[in-house]
């Protein structure tokens, strides 16, 4: 990434072009000037027993309310004008000639009102927002539209933006212009028009002699290696044992070369190649963004469908900063507004609202909509990565340990960049699964193409390179003649052991457990004696049980959030979070979190909140590239923070935006109910109640009707408690800021009036009273260091699947009959959340692994023709829905934190239903998706 | 103006809406979406595969579901539909006062994370619900009635368990509905 374009540098722009952003989440409580808060429909959705009946957002949901960006047209968005206009792309469906202009003649009378191409944008300065907290230059390419006379980088690359005052005429031409390949002049075939490859790293471990020796070399101690490309091939550092930390890394890759080929007859060395396809999520919301310059105010106002909103805002202002002086001047401020969504990761870091953006601005005075049909999603949306893979398992014949693994991990990532270095990284990172390996090394690979763009999807990489370790490590146990399970308990990475990049996973590592109740379970223990009879029973048909388990990180390694929490005068409660909702139910979750601590689930939510007046922070925004002497001496002043707010993806909702919820919960607790009640229990003749008493925080608990009792003494209601600090001017609200870097930031507090406190958070503001609120600077901050990115990840939860699938010999086709999931995920904060994510996740697990598939390149879905007639999804009759069941593993106390898991439970299936067809029909297959076609070849 | 448009007079969850010019080669959806500020009927795919946009036709053979993406608006002159909007009791300003007994099924169980499938789910359980008053279903074959009202339809969150399981329990919950 380029340090040079900090996101000080866009702040330093957005300043000196009079652009100032805001942004504000719709139907949100006190942000909610848009829409009533449908969610407050019903009070009821929490039980007294402090669980939740159903989601908070639930009625909104069930009943067709507006909760979705896509909902809203202008006449919806208080202040904006009631008519709008409307917008569509023209895609390139070619990748190899000149684009030399549009020939609208097909639409007759239905020529746009407004026609935008390519060099018009370049005139006006209009070029995609780059550095700061979008990521690298060219992280979105160079240009909005291809301009005439240039050859698209990419298949479904836009072309033309046609903008007309009104729905019906757009909607008409939008479906003449379906399928019209010859609405597009190409000139000369021209070649490729590919940038350049977009990076590689590797992480290499050689460890000591115990695993808890230390290293002889890993990442953490020494270095993750980068590398650019030369062509198509990697152009790494020299190996040099007494060089800096990456060539001692490539020493260390070498000496695991010298380990593979010196393997002997006691070894069992098993290399094999495996191709993960290209997919679309198919979040069934396709981008879409309403935005308005408001000519009158210099007001560009949005309504966006995104995961991260903070970067849209940010890097909208940067955008017009960067333009030529006729956008310059005529947009004054930002304004965003975002609704729910839904993305699986895709709609983090989408160049998608920034062209909705460049609508607006060509709208002439209207606000304009740009919303995706599914044609022009498949052309467009972020795909998951297609990965080739090679790997190697080197295996002491006699312990059945494995002594080494080499992987490379060769991910397309399309003609943009976005986040596909990152994506092929935390991918590699993955890749050993839940073993232990005491030699590693493993290649990650993003190559650039004229594919459609990939970025973040659900899984981020692990699920191309976990999904071949399980079906590797499964053949391997048909080689050595052990059970698959048995294999597996050999070789696991305890507690305390070191990861692939030589860190220390945090907390237990639970994984054993789940091996041995899958093993334990009828479909294992039974499998042979199923299949005998199942195939007696059904001629032609074969029968076959696979199984398979991973663990996946949670979090990036940049994870921050803000959490304020009230103590209102009624003894009620107001949150105000940072996270935004994308459907995982993290509304409903963060309240049972506040009930779970403080007896009682907040009265008022607000979610998507980027106004922090109460947390008054300035942020670099290089969490990941600053250097660590910049963030040292960035560091001295208390008001600064690594990263303001988290985009929501990564599973990390519940852990690492929940721990600023739980971190204020527990901090208005500590500061305010818990004085509060010593005030009242000591107060009164002879010392009060407390007198006789010792008691101190630990024994705090609620009483079931939401009152703070400790030690016997009187049960005290919030609303008695809230009186009784106002009363006192002791505190009565807490805004908490944290961040996470692989480790909490800790820092100390002298809070008047409380002494000094240590937090898990870098910064602390407190209300006294009716006050306003007091930024407390902090006394003392500890980051965790920068080379602790080179951890690459140290919390993981654990999932295990067991597929039971009959393959029909006749057809190829394979059915799923039946699954089960064994998942470890901590605490559950809502189990019927947890529940949902585990039989959604193993749904589009199966669709990976059977249904979905993308050609990458011509005919792939840059041509336009793409929907999901021909995109197969699962349907319930795929996967099992009446026959499939689910464990959850009961947390090892009732301190357990909650771990992010949103990721883990689609990945084991793949795996284990591939396992499954080689356990039905002798054969094994190594890429995905494994088709009736492919089936029938195998069966000869 | 270049589009050939006619008066529509059609009945949307109870009211009598029209007559208003609509182009006519329109979808359903997009005069919902557009014309009427219903935007609960959701766009998925536009190509009627995944049911997402689908809502209630009301008519002389009972409730049916219909696609309303692949299906021109003026087919619904004079018709009478009910989309996800309608299907709750609510008070003089719109506030919901009651669930019907599908969405109420359906928060309980969770049946949905995102939500923009669900009004196609409640669309499709509900014309379910209905015929089953007027022909139960034999509980063994229950839930192969489940699989066949909602099983084109697309979820891609929860893997469609939640909903499906809603129903089943709705069903065997509401008396008549089964028999034996």
């Amino acid at each position: 990434m380029n340090k040079a374009l900090s996101r000080r540098g866009f702040v330093r722009a957005g300043v000196a072009s009079g652009v100032a952003y805001k942004i504000g989440f719709i139907g949100s409580g006190a942000e909610a000037a848009i829409v009533d808060d449908p969610r407050a429909q019903l009070a009821s959705w929490i039980a007294p027993d402090g669980k939740a009946r159903f989601r908070t957002d639930a009625v909104a949901k069930v009943t067709g309310a507006k909760t979705f960006a896509r909902d809203y047209r202008a006449r919806d968005m208080p202040g904006w004008p009631a008519g709008q206009s409307h917008a569509f792309l023209i895609h390139a469906t070619r990748a190899d000639a000149v684009f030399t202009g549009i020939d609208l003649s097909l639409l007759g009378e239905l020529k746009p009102d407004r026609l935008v191409l390519g060099d018009e944008l370049l005139r006006d300065g209009l070029r995609p927002p780059t550095g700061g907290v979008v990521g690298a230059p060219g992280f979105y390419g160079e240009v909005f539209l291809v301009p005439p006379g240039e050859t698209p980088r990419l298949l479904g690359q836009p072309l033309a933006l046609l903008v007309y005052r009104d729905f019906a005429r757009c909607d008409a031409a939008r479906r003449r212009l379906r399928f019209a390949p010859e609405a597009v002049r190409w000139g000369a075939a021209s070649g490729y028009n590919t940038p350049a490859n977009y990076g590689a790293a590797r992480f290499v471990r050689i460890a000591g002699p115990t695993p808890q020796a230390p290293d002889i070399y890993a990442p953490l101690s020494g270095t993750t290696i980068y590398a650019d490309f030369k062509g198509d091939t990697v152009a790494w550092p020299s190996a040099d044992q007494a060089g800096d930390a990456s060539q001692r890394g490539m020493w260390a890759a070498g000496e695991i070369d010298r380990m593979i080929a010196s393997a002997g007859s006691d070894s069992l060395v098993v290399k094999r190649s495996y191709f993960s396809q290209s997919a679309d999520a198919s979040a069934m919301e396709a981008d879409n963004g309403n935005a308005w310059l408001d000519p009158a105010s210099g007001a560009l106002r949005m309504m966006m469908a995104t995961q991260s909103p903070y970067e849209i805002a940010v890097a909208a202002a940067s955008m017009i900063a960067a333009s030529g002086p006729a956008v310059k001047s005529a947009v004054k401020s930002i304004d965003l507004s975002i609704g729910y969504t839904v993305g699986y990761g895709t709609k983090d870091h989408s160049i998608f609202p920034y062209l909705a953006i460049v609508a607006a601005l060509y709208g002439e005075g209207r606000p304009v909509r740009l919303a995706n049909d599914r044609y022009g999603q498949f052309q467009m949306a972020l795909k998951r990565h297609s990965c080739a893979t090679d790997v190697t398992l080197v295996v002491d014949r006699a312990t059945q340990r494995f002594r080494l693994m080499k992987g490379t991990y060769r991910m397309d990532g399309g003609g943009r960049r976005n986040l596909s270095p990152e994506v092929s990284m935390v991918g590699a990172s993955a890749a050993q699964g839940i073993y232990y390996l005491p030699n590693s090394d493993f290649t990650a690979e993003a190559r650039a193409s004229r594919a459609v763009d990939a970025g973040s999807t659900r899984g981020y990489g692990t699920l191309q390179t976990m999904a071949p370790t399980e079906m590797l490590v499964d053949e391997v146990a048909e080689l050595l003649s052990v059970d698959p399970i048995e294999l597996r308990r050999r070789n696991l990475m305890l507690t305390g052991m070191r990861n692939s990049q030589g860190a220390v996973p945090a907390g237990a590592i639970r994984t054993d457990e789940l091996l041995q109740r899958a093993g334990a379970h009828p479909l294992w223990r039974e499998r042979a004696s199923r299949k005998r009879a199942y195939e007696t029973a059904y001629p032609g048909r074969r029968y076959g049980v696979g199984f398979a388990i991973v663990q996946k990180d949670y979090g990036s390694g940049g994870e921050a959030s803000t959490a304020t929490l009230e103590l209102l005068a009624s003894g009620g409660l107001a949150l105000r979070q940072g996270g935004s909702e994308i459907g995982t139910g993290l509304t409903t979750s963060h309240a049972v979190m506040v009930r779970d601590i403080l007896g009682r689930a907040p009265d008022r939510m607000s979610f998507g909140v980027t106004e922090w007046p109460e947390m008054p922070l300035t942020s670099t925004e290089e969490p990941f590239t600053a250097s660590q002497e910049q963030e040292d001496t960035w560091a001295r002043d208390p008001r600064w923070t690594p990263m303001r707010q988290t985009a929501m993806s990564a599973s990390n909702s519940v852990y690492f935006v929940g721990h600023a919820t739980r971190t204020a919960a527990r901090t208005l607790l500590s500061l305010s109910l818990w004085p509060a009640a010593l005030s009242i229990w000591s107060a009164g003749p002879d010392g009060g109640s407390l007198r006789s008493l010792s008691v101190d925080i630990g024994e705090a608990r609620f009483t079931t009707d939401g009152k703070l009792s400790a030690g016997g003494l009187e049960p005290l209601s919030l609303e008695r408690l809230a009186a009784a600090a106002r009363a006192r001017g002791l505190v009565t609200a807490v805004s908490v800021h944290a961040f996470n870097r692989w480790e909490w930031a800790v820092a100390e507090f002298d809070v008047p009036g409380a002494g000094r406190l240590s937090l898990p958070a870098d910064a602390l503001s407190v209300r006294y009273g009716d006050g306003g609120y007091t930024f407390i600077e902090r006394q003392k901050v500890v980051y965790p260091p920068l080379a602790r990115l080179n951890a690459a990840v140290t919390y993981y939860s654990g999932k295990a699947a067991l597929a039971e699938i009959a393959v029909d010999t006749a057809t190829g086709k394979v059915e799923v009959l039946s699954h089960h999931s064994i998942l470890e995920c901590g605490h559950q904060v809502v189990p019927q959340l947890v529940s949902g994510q585990i039989q959604g996740g193993v749904a589009m697990g199966i669709g990976h692994a059977l249904l979905e598939s993308l050609p990458l390149y011509e005919g792939g879905p840059g041509d336009g023709t793409w929907n999901w007639n021909r995109y197969r999804l699962p349907h319930a009759a795929d996967v099992a829905v009446w026959k499939q069941s689910a464990e959850v593993l009961p947390p090892l106390s009732d301190s357990d934190a909650p771990k992010g898991m949103a990721e883990v439970v689609m990945i084991p299936i793949v795996p284990a239903i591939a396992n499954a067809i080689a356990h039905a029909i002798g054969k094994r297959f190594y890429a995905t998706p494994i088709t009736a076609e492919q089936i029938l070849e195998a069966l000869g | 103006m270049t589009l050939k448009s006619s008066p529509l007079s059609f009945t949307v969850n109870g009211k009598p809406v029209g007559p208003i010019d609509v182009p006519d080669d329109m979808m359903l959806l997009d005069v919902l979406h557009e014309y009427l500020g219903l935007t609960g009927s959701r766009m998925a795919c536009g190509q009627g595969i995944c049911h997402a946009c689908a809502v209630i036709l009301d008519g002389p053979g009972g409730p049916r579901e219909i696609r309303s993406c692949i299906t021109g608006a003026h087919f619904f002159a004079n018709k009478s539909i009910r989309t996800v909007e309608g299907h709750a009791e609510r008070d003089a300003q719109g506030n919901v006062v009651r669930l019907s007994p599908v969405q109420q099924a359906f928060i309980e169980h969770f049946s949905f994370q995102c939500g923009y499938c669900t009004p196609g789910f409640v669309t499709a359980a509900t014309v379910l619900v209905e015929r089953l008053k007027t022909a139960p279903v034999a509980r063994r074959d229950l839930e192969a009635a489940i699989d066949k009202a909602m099983g084109q339809h697309i979820c891609r969150c929860t893997g469609y368990v939640r909903y499906f399981e809603a129903v089943r329990d709705l069903v065997l919950a509401t008396p008549g509905l089964v028999k034996g």
